[in-house]
């Protein structure tokens, strides 16, 4: 009785959280709901009819999922092996900058790719890398490299990935580092310049060590979109030349989904990869929350 | 001391190379569209001056109601969306962040539950097809009205406003929409132009959900214009209308009228880019998120 009595006094909180929540019930809700989808026949007309695991057991037997599946893990991977570090290498030349003038210049530049559109970003390395007169292939051929049409190459177009993600992801990226950076005391380089520690002994025994538990964190939350990709990437890099060696679980959703109108079987493909995302995000916040104290959310 | 200089001047060397990566591309396109049509293909993709100034491209592109209606639909989107954005998330922000009610804590459990579990795609494209929301600008606007990971940076700017200036209007006798429309706001412009650039950002950007929910070109947002023309190479969905209606007069080069659609894609950012770095970045870190 008390507590409807302050609910009555309150209703314009509630009021004012309907809309907001009236949104997440009909955007969020609802979806995940109709996630079961998965285990239902999609009907245009009626009622779907349930079947059980039949999609996952189709999924897990087509040839498709296996390169699929095979395509979204190497990609990932190269991602963290050769991306991730580069941020931090950026963080530590950055900081080594005295002038603030030249520092803000190339934070500035090297920030900007972050926040352009993916489709801008495609337009822009199609564009470079033009096998008859775009830039990469103009410098490569100064240093006798032949020009290859790199965007058809299957031998080439994963090392794309990793290079035009390097190049939209790793100024913003290295602001983290750079915070993490400015947070270490300017005592401990005084006492080191004293002893006579070089720039470079500096970096390596006080300021690498002091970043330690920021790119553990970084790194661990990373991991815990590692069935993502890069959808946007992919899907705008994409051509036929390539299908084969980049299309990723979140591509084959959209173009088995949407594409051919399987509904039931791509969300069933899209509720598999879902599942492990949820594993990863919520296994990587404890790890990371227990290391740092710092979670994903 | 001679070793160190030739390091400091190694490290200086290295970063500008790396900002010559992101502004020779963009300058190159840049001069590619401002490039006389005539001498488009004596411009290489690392040369950063346009060979004979010209703005034809800019008149063809502008003149063409494919583009200028799309840039029309992205504003609206950009503006509306960014909108409904703010209102929905500042309210939610002030009532969780700087009120006590019955169920807040179930409130608050249920957003971090809709952080973890995403729906997949195919539920949302039936969700908006099922209201009937297909080929309609709005659905790009209500799909993502509030973003969970900005609704809890903004809180996070709401909770640092001084409680005895809460208390003082409280004891006025201002009520809770009161507070936060005469008091809440005026204070937080900061975060809420932070938060304005993040949603503002991401709907000039959006391409994806207007590929597949906007099938009539008329109602395309630039992005998807563009993603048509210069990713698949499109050029019918463009030129292919306007052939006739230059009858040949006026010589046009597709690689120019390309580069020239994607600089007319990043102006606007160019434009906000100095609010950008000062309210984005901060607010970023702040919220201790990565997007």
């Amino acid at each position: 009785m008390k507590a409807l009595r302050r609910m009555r006094k309150d209703w314009v909180i509630y009021a004012m959280l309907f809309f907001p929540l009236l949104y997440f019930v009909i955007f969020h809700v609802i979806p995940l709901y109709g996630m079961k989808l998965a285990f239902q026949d999609y009907r245009i007309l009626g009622d779907h009819v349930w079947v059980g695991w039949k999609h996952f057991k189709v999924l897990f037997s087509s040839p498709a999922f296996g390169s699929v599946m095979e395509n979204t893990i190497i990609i990932s991977l190269m991602k963290i092996i050769f991306v991730f570090p580069i941020p931090i290498a950026l963080s530590l030349l950055i900081n080594e900058v005295r002038s603030s003038k030249y520092r803000k210049y190339v934070q500035s530049v090297v920030y900007l790719p972050h926040f352009l559109s993916w489709v801008v970003i495609a337009g822009i390395w199609i564009s470079l890398l033009n096998p008859t007169d775009g830039g990469v292939n103009l410098i490569a051929n100064l240093f006798g490299i032949p020009s290859v049409d790199y965007m058809t190459s299957k031998e080439h177009i994963r090392w794309v990935f990793v290079v035009s993600e390097i190049w939209r992801s790793a100024g913003w990226d290295s602001i983290i580092y750079l915070a993490a950076i400015l947070k270490i005391s300017p005592g401990l380089y005084e006492a080191a310049k004293i002893d006579g520690a070089s720039r470079l002994q500096q970096m390596i025994y006080i300021t690498l060590p002091h970043l330690y538990s920021t790119i553990v964190t970084v790194f661990i939350l990373n991991l815990g979109f590692f069935m993502n990709a890069g959808f946007d990437q992919v899907f705008n890099f994409m051509n036929d030349s390539v299908i084969s060696v980049v299309d990723i679980l979140d591509t084959y959703v959209y173009r088995i989904g949407i594409g051919n109108g399987q509904f039931a079987y791509a969300t069933a493909a899209s509720l598999f990869k879902g599942t492990i995302g949820i594993v990863l995000i919520l296994g990587t916040h404890f790890i990371s929350k227990r290391i740092s104290g710092k979670g994903v959310w | 001391m001679r070793r160190l200089e030739l390091s400091k001047i190694i490290i200086y060397i290295i970063l500008f190379l790396s900002t010559l990566t992101v502004l020779v591309p963009i300058l190159n396109l840049l001069a590619l569209s401002l490039t006389d049509p005539g001498k488009a293909h004596l411009m290489s993709g690392l040369d950063i001056w346009p060979k004979g100034l010209s703005f034809i491209n800019y008149e063809l592109l502008l003149s063409n109601p494919l583009i200028t209606g799309s840039i029309l639909n992205s504003v609206w989107i950009t503006v509306a969306g960014t909108f409904l954005n703010l209102l929905l998330t500042s309210m939610a922000a002030y009532v969780l962040a700087r009120t006590t009610f019955i169920g807040k804590k179930l409130v608050l459990l249920f957003l971090i539950v809709i952080m973890v579990f995403e729906p997949g795609l195919i539920p949302e494209y039936l969700l908006v097809k099922d209201l009937g929301l297909m080929n309609d600008l709005n659905a790009l606007i209500l799909y993502k009205a509030v973003n969970v990971y900005y609704l809890f940076i903004l809180m996070r700017f709401f909770q640092d406003i001084p409680e005895e200036i809460l208390e003082a209007s409280r004891i006025d006798g201002a009520g809770h929409f009161r507070i936060y429309t005469w008091i809440i706001l005026p204070l937080s412009k900061p975060g809420l132009a932070t938060l304005g650039l993040f949603y503002g950002v991401f709907h000039w950007n959006e391409y994806f959900r207007a590929t597949i929910y906007i099938s009539e070109p008329a109602k395309w947002p630039l992005q998807v214009v563009l993603r048509q023309f210069v990713v698949r190479k499109d050029n019918t969905a463009i030129i292919g209308s306007q052939n006739d209606l230059f009858g040949g007069a006026v010589s046009f080069d597709f690689a120019s009228l390309q580069a020239g659609t994607i600089i007319l894609a990043i102006v606007p950012l160019l434009i906000l880019y100095p609010f950008i770095l000062k309210y984005y970045a901060k607010g970023a870190l702040e919220g201790g998120v990565k997007d």
